[in-house]
């Protein structure tokens, strides 16, 4: 990744679209603190968190693809672990727990050993994770991976409500799908450059499918 | 404090892990044997230790060996020598072949943080284990006079050795891409570090430099009851290298990704 530049409002919810290698993984960590860029600036809230890695602790939410867990750890305890590392502590954290564990409805796994999760498990519990504190800015690394459709349509409803609270949300996906649904902003990246960023509405699916494909092509054109 | 956080996470996953509870439990069982060895050894040679004026006691005989010695195997620290290679060797390779490390990144915590409550959490492991190991000898308090000026000394000679053996451990974790491989790593270095000495010595050469550089050197003056601020720096700095060296490699992480 090189060259990108984003803004996103409150309540935005921005669709991150690009090839296998394009950066959108490696720009996702970069939001959530977990790679420090060699250059540039990002800014939550106005500050700038490479300078108060703090910040990204209560304003960032993540889920990375794959959602990693610690095998040995409950669900439960899992979420105990998230809360404190974000600095909740005491009747907050398990008040946060018991919200997110409801909200999610992950009641029937609260004792269960993250180890023995179906995937799509371990992305419901990923996705709490990320929630537990109430971002401001939520970063999800393909969060329908392994989802039922019943799942799928979940996340949608909660992306939905998320936003219209006031969260913003980088969703970055496969599934052009899953963009049309719930985004309302799409970016493509290729080469990690942003080769488009546009506002999207639920009837564009085709233009966005177009636009996907000549920049993905044009790229392996220039390429070849 | 988030460095409390990351401590307490290391601590509940080692303690749910059963292979930590189980290399306990035989080392245990292990220092049980040996405790019972040293005990008929001391009781068997009781009258004639009582003709030696200022002679060895209940602590020496019993005690210290069992915390140290290379005349019978395998004391707590030669025990150590394998077990907290064992224990820290998933710490960080673990996390990173399971790609948590980034999780704990993402929470806004510095490398040092990282490292540090991973250690601390090992510190805590260890001081239970060396804890539970004196309760052996020290059940037998009440019947035999016990030394607790070189008892105490003891402890913490084998507690400084295991905090460096563990920061080691860390160290070759936070190195390693595999936790097997971390382990292996950290015990062929706690072993060179422990006996280079010796080596050198079988080889004819009686160095300061190589004497100073050995682990048992400075363990030995505690064991012996003689507390040394040069000792304890030198444990001290030892735990300060591996440390920052861990740390460095942890931030590369960051860095690189």
């Amino acid at each position: 990744m090189s060259n990108l530049s984003l803004q996103l409002e409150a309540g935005q919810v921005l669709g991150l679209l690009g090839v296998n290698g394009a950066g959108k993984s490696t720009t996702l960590a970069m939001i959530a603190g977990a790679l420090t860029p060699d250059s540039g600036v990002i800014r939550i809230q106005g500050n700038d968190f490479l300078e108060h890695p703090e910040l990204a602790r209560s304003a960032i939410g993540w889920l990375p693809e794959g959602a990693p867990l610690w095998p040995e750890l409950t669900v439960r305890e899992h979420l105990l672990a998230h809360g404190r590392l974000r600095g909740l502590k005491g009747a907050n954290l398990n008040q946060a727990c018991d919200a997110i564990i409801q909200k999610l409805e992950l009641n029937d796994l609260q004792r269960r050993l993250a180890g023995v999760l179906s995937q799509g498990q371990r992305q419901r519990l990923g996705l709490a994770c990320a929630l537990l504190h109430r971002p401001a800015l939520l970063v999800l690394d393909e969060p329908a991976n392994a989802l039922d459709p019943v799942q799928v349509v979940a996340l949608r409803n909660l992306l939905r409500e998320l936003a219209a609270n006031g969260t913003a949300v980088i969703l970055s996906t496969h599934q052009l799908t899953e963009v049309t649904a719930v985004c309302d902003r799409v970016a493509i990246l290729h080469e990690g450059r942003l080769r488009h960023d546009a506002p999207l509405h639920a009837d564009q699916h085709e233009v966005l499918e177009k636009t996907f494909f000549d920049i993905a092509m044009a790229g392996r054109a220039q390429a070849a | 404090m988030t460095l409390f956080a990351v401590t307490r996470l290391e601590l509940r996953r080692l303690f749910v892990r059963p292979f930590g509870w189980v290399i306990a439990a035989l080392a245990l069982a292990e220092l049980g044997w040996r405790f019972a060895l040293l005990l008929q050894f001391f009781l068997l040679s009781q009258v004639q230790l009582a003709s030696i004026p200022d002679g060895p006691g209940y602590t020496d005989i019993v005690l210290i060996p069992l915390l140290s010695s290379f005349a019978l195997p395998f004391a707590l620290i030669e025990l150590a020598l394998l077990i907290v290679p064992l224990l820290t060797m998933s710490s960080l390779a673990s996390e990173r072949a399971a790609g948590t490390l980034p999780l704990l990144f993402a929470s806004g915590l510095s490398a040092t943080r990282i490292l540090v409550g991973k250690y601390l959490a090992v510190l805590v492991w260890l001081a239970l284990w060396l804890v539970l190991a004196l309760a052996i000898p020290v059940s037998l308090a009440h019947g035999a006079t016990l030394d607790w000026g070189k008892l105490a000394a003891a402890t913490l000679g084998t507690f400084l050795a295991l905090a460096v053996l563990a920061a080691i451990g860390l160290a070759c974790s936070a190195f390693a891409q595999h936790a097997a491989v971390a382990a292996v790593a950290a015990l062929i270095i706690s072993l060179t570090l422990y006996c280079i000495n010796l080596g050198a010595q079988r080889a004819g050469v009686d160095n300061g430099f190589i004497n100073w550089l050995a682990m048992s050197t400075h363990q030995d003056n505690l064991m012996h009851g003689v507390v040394s601020s040069a000792d304890i720096a030198w444990f001290l700095l030892a735990i300060a290298v591996a440390l920052a060296l861990g740390i460095r490699r942890l931030a590369s992480d960051r860095e690189r990704g």
